[in-house]
């Protein structure tokens, strides 16, 4: 009686044997390719389009994100941080047009390095709020004008992370007076406090971005690129919430929702990225919409033409038997909000003022996007949002 | 037939150790399960925290304690202990019963099959003589049960079939056989598991194999566990099947342990009376028991005499159970999607579901509006909840006009943008974004400003 109730026992475990047999070549060519570094992820890139893989390598997808993505990104931006507080002794040296026109310059430049920055809100970064530091706007004006005048303030507060950053450096670079000339004048005398706080708060920009890529030092990335499991606390699960939630708060809410007055009774066209330029807050957006389809598709930061493995590559292996694919889908709504976004005016406070609905249709194409990336994406790869410590059944 | 109802009611008759048996497990792992939720910092992060629970239809009035939630759980954990010993039997187990269920009534957010099942477990043995025997009200009172009407075991042993049961052909679907959906997405993402993640677990024959694996179990376990020839090798698969479950879904709790245990009330009485023969020597030796001695011989035997109304109530109870999984049908529109008729009815690990959802706050009159943000509210694991299941949209939806409505807005209409995913398929509109939520009320009606699924998933 029993020999027989075992059968179908011996049967399943037969099938199971069997595949696994089969999967034996695909583990040992596996293994190999995570002995290697980078190279391997170019080689995998290569055919990642083919859909007979058996199983996705998480490895060599977190160490291109780590290698070519997001330290090369940090490098890039503290460079940039290093000219612009080159450019800056220069004009508070001798501020007149053309010290501020160069100024203006990196910072601009500066500013659309940050976009790539800005998702990767994990290690040290999170740690010291580091975003909230560079990048929290508005300004506070009234408490950069306090600083300014007492020369007593402590840029690690939190209550002065909306007095440093981009923004403030935005007021400071555009916005202290009606135009170029008054503001030079407020950067004229010698010893001029305005002078002072201008380097004071790149100063403050170059230490944080130092100590992140600090933090991003051997040890660091190689726990990061060996935590490729599915699991609350792994790299792949904490980069692609961080990922999920800048698109939903950072760039969503950030650039276009929260001016637009998404959240509130009325619109806040005071509340855009970079007020107080009148012209860069469009630029900014699609820079970071950029940034965002780089990451998706793995594009290397210091070179687009090149990517390695990538989110685009993990759906692609987990649809590899679906016609349409959600990572098209994806990228086609990222080419949807860009051209959105370029149809709207360089400056999205003006765009609020003169025609809000065409900034609200720009809402809603971003938030398409939301659903793409929050629903369809993270269901493909069965990865819990804002993790919730809570059984399941 | 009335002589065979009779018959079963009065003269058929079980050895006690099995009832007594299932006591002591069925206490000790509420004991631990309580302990467990206490040590993961759940009573705060789930039920004192959060500004707002989501209620249960009927049962608005259950509420949160503040601090004094800890004090429930406290009594949970002193009521199944003495359950585990049979000390003051029959207020333990009322007390356990009414504390967990309050408990669970609290928030439906948290709301899992196997708390139900603990519920309906303890409701059932409030009505069994289960101290009757190897129990600390057996040795006060000096008196022992010898044979108990065999219907207070089958009363249990037919609800556990009951769930098998449901849970199994809740299986047989067009998603889950011919797609091997959700499997297929949660099994693929256990790539991390060692030796199969990369391999077994990435086949879709895997799949397929877990999904009709899984349907065939549950639908065929309790008539094999039932049959005195296969119960024992049934219970080896119940020990596989749910080692399994808990190996690939570690977030499944402790739903695993508590069938397990729990099936072992199919076995024949003497192997109960073994074990808990074992067991007294082993208090013996331990010394915990300072009469342990003449705990054997000393006590009286003791007859239960059946109870009809007991019997009745129990009758009545299973009965319910038999129907109320069943309610489903009496709506129309797929369930899965409308999740109406959906909870209490042992549908387990049954379908992958995710949305978004924003809430638009209108003033009718002067045509403004304006996005919630719903973490302003809400707790993420609630936010999670509430994306894709109509009911907790519709309260949080009226809780939300209450809200604004104090705050002075006025001419409020609600108004929802929420997509959904179910079992892979791509998202798609989930509510009619015209339809007022305000202008709905909970109830047991059709929720007609559900949009239809696009799709057919066909089977029971």
């Amino acid at each position: 009686m029993r020999k027989i109730k075992l059968r179908p026992v011996l049967l399943i475990a037969l099938i199971f044997i069997q595949c696994s047999i089969d999967d034996v070549s695909n583990e040992f060519v596996e293994e190999i390719n995570v002995g290697k570094s980078e190279e391997v992820s170019v080689l995998t890139n290569t055919d990642s389009k083919d859909t007979s893989q058996t199983s996705f390598n998480h490895q060599a997808m977190l160490m291109n994100w780590a290698d070519n993505i997001i330290i090369p990104s940090l490098s890039g931006f503290e460079s940039s941080l290093i000219e612009l507080k080159t450019k800056a002794s220069e004009y508070t040296s001798y501020p007149n047009a053309e010290t501020l026109s160069v100024l203006r310059a990196v910072w601009l430049d500066s500013y659309l390095k940050w976009q790539h920055v800005e998702m990767f809100d994990i290690g040290t970064a999170e740690e010291i709020y580091f975003k909230n530091r560079i990048n929290l706007f508005p300004a506070n004006i009234d408490r950069i004008e306090s600083n300014i005048a007492n020369q007593e303030y402590d840029l690690d507060q939190s209550s002065n992370f909306t007095s440093q950053g981009f923004n403030s450096l935005d007021y400071l670079l555009f916005g202290l007076g009606e135009n170029d000339n008054a503001i030079n004048d407020k950067y004229a005398s010698e010893n001029s406090n305005y002078s002072k706080y201008l380097i004071e708060v790149i100063d403050k920009m170059i230490a944080l971005t130092s100590e992140i890529k600090e933090g991003w030092n051997e040890e660091f990335r190689n726990s990061f690129i060996n935590s490729t499991e599915n699991t609350s606390t792994s790299s792949v699960n904490m980069v692609l919430n961080d990922f999920i939630f800048y698109f939903e708060k950072g760039f969503r809410a950030n650039k276009v929702g929260i001016p637009s007055g998404v959240f509130s009774d009325l619109p806040l066209p005071d509340r855009v990225e970079a007020y107080y330029s009148k012209k860069h807050s469009r630029l900014l957006a699609l820079e970071a919409n950029k940034a965002i389809r780089n990451f998706f598709n793995g594009k290397y930061y210091e070179d687009n033409e090149q990517v390695g493995l990538s989110v685009r590559d993990y759906l692609d292996y987990l649809e590899s038997d679906e016609e349409t694919k959600l990572s098209d889908k994806i990228n086609n709504q990222l080419d949807s909000i860009d051209s959105k976004l370029n149809s709207l005016n360089p400056d999205f406070t003006q765009q609020i003022i003169q025609d809000n609905l065409a900034m609200l249709y720009a809402f809603d194409v971003i938030q398409a996007n939301v659903v793409l990336l929050k629903v369809d994406m993270l269901q493909k790869l069965n990865i819990n949002v804002d993790y919730a410590d809570a059984d399941g059944d | 037939m009335h002589k065979i109802i009779h018959d079963y009611y009065s003269r058929k008759k079980a050895h006690p150790a099995t009832l007594a048996f299932f006591r002591i497990t069925f206490g000790g792992l509420m004991f631990l399960s309580t302990l467990r939720f206490w040590s993961k910092g759940w009573i705060e992060t789930l039920y004192v925290l959060p500004e707002y629970h989501f209620k249960y239809f009927g049962f608005e009035w259950v509420t949160d304690l503040g601090n004094f939630t800890y004090l429930l759980f406290l009594l949970g954990l002193i009521s199944s202990f003495f359950v585990m010993i049979g000390y003051k039997y029959r207020l333990s187990v009322i007390t356990f019963f009414l504390v967990f269920t309050y408990i669970e009534l609290i928030d439906k957010t948290t709301y899992l099959n196997h708390y139900y099942l603990t519920s309906c477990l303890a409701f059932i043995m409030c009505f069994l003589p289960a101290a009757s025997y190897f129990s600390v009200d057996a040795f006060i009172s000096g008196k022992r049960a010898t044979a108990i009407p065999v219907w207070n075991v089958d009363a249990i042993k037919i609800f556990i079939c009951l769930v098998y049961f449901f849970a199994g052909i809740a299986k047989i679907n067009s998603d889950w056989l011919l797609e091997a959906q959700p499997l297929s997405l949660w099994l693929k993402s256990k790539y991390d598991l060692p030796w199969i993640g990369q391999t077994l677990m990435q086949s879709k024959v895997t799949h397929y194999l877990a999904s009709w694996f899984g349907m065939i179990y549950d639908v065929c376990i309790p008539f094999f566990l039932l049959f005195s020839r296969t119960k024992y090798i049934a219970y080896f698969f119940v020990i596989i099947f749910h080692i399994l479950t808990k190996i690939f879904f570690p977030s499944i709790g402790m739903f695993p342990y508590i069938m397990i245990t729990s099936a072992v009330i199919f076995f024949d009485s003497r192997i109960h009376i073994k074990i808990l023969n074992y067991l007294q020597s082993l208090i013996e030796k331990i010394g915990l028991f300072f009469v342990s001695k003449s705990l054997e011989i000393n006590l009286k035997p003791k007859t239960i005499a059946p109870n009809k109304f007991i019997f009745t109530l129990l009758c009545c109870f299973l009965f319910f159970q038999l129907l109320f999984p069943l309610r489903y049908l009496l709506y129309p529109g797929e369930l899965f999607w409308n999740e109406q008729g959906y909870r209490f009815s042992w549908r387990v690990m049954l379908m992958e579901k995710r949305g978004d959802i924003t809430f638009k706050i209108k003033d009718s009159v002067a045509n403004t509006y304006f996005y919630v943000k719903n973490e302003d509210f809400l707790t993420p694991f609630q936010e999670k909840q509430m994306s894709f299941q109509p009911d907790f949209i519709l309260e949080y939806a009226h809780y939300l006009g209450k809200h604004f409505n104090d705050k002075g807005h006025q001419n409020t209409q609600i108004f929802v943008d929420s997509f959904v995913a179910l079992n892979g398929r791509p998202s798609q509109r989930f509510i009619d974004p015209n339809f007022d939520l305000l202008k709905a009320q909970e109830s047991f009606s059709n929720k007609d400003w559900i949009l239809p699924l696009n799709d057919e998933i066909k089977g029971l």
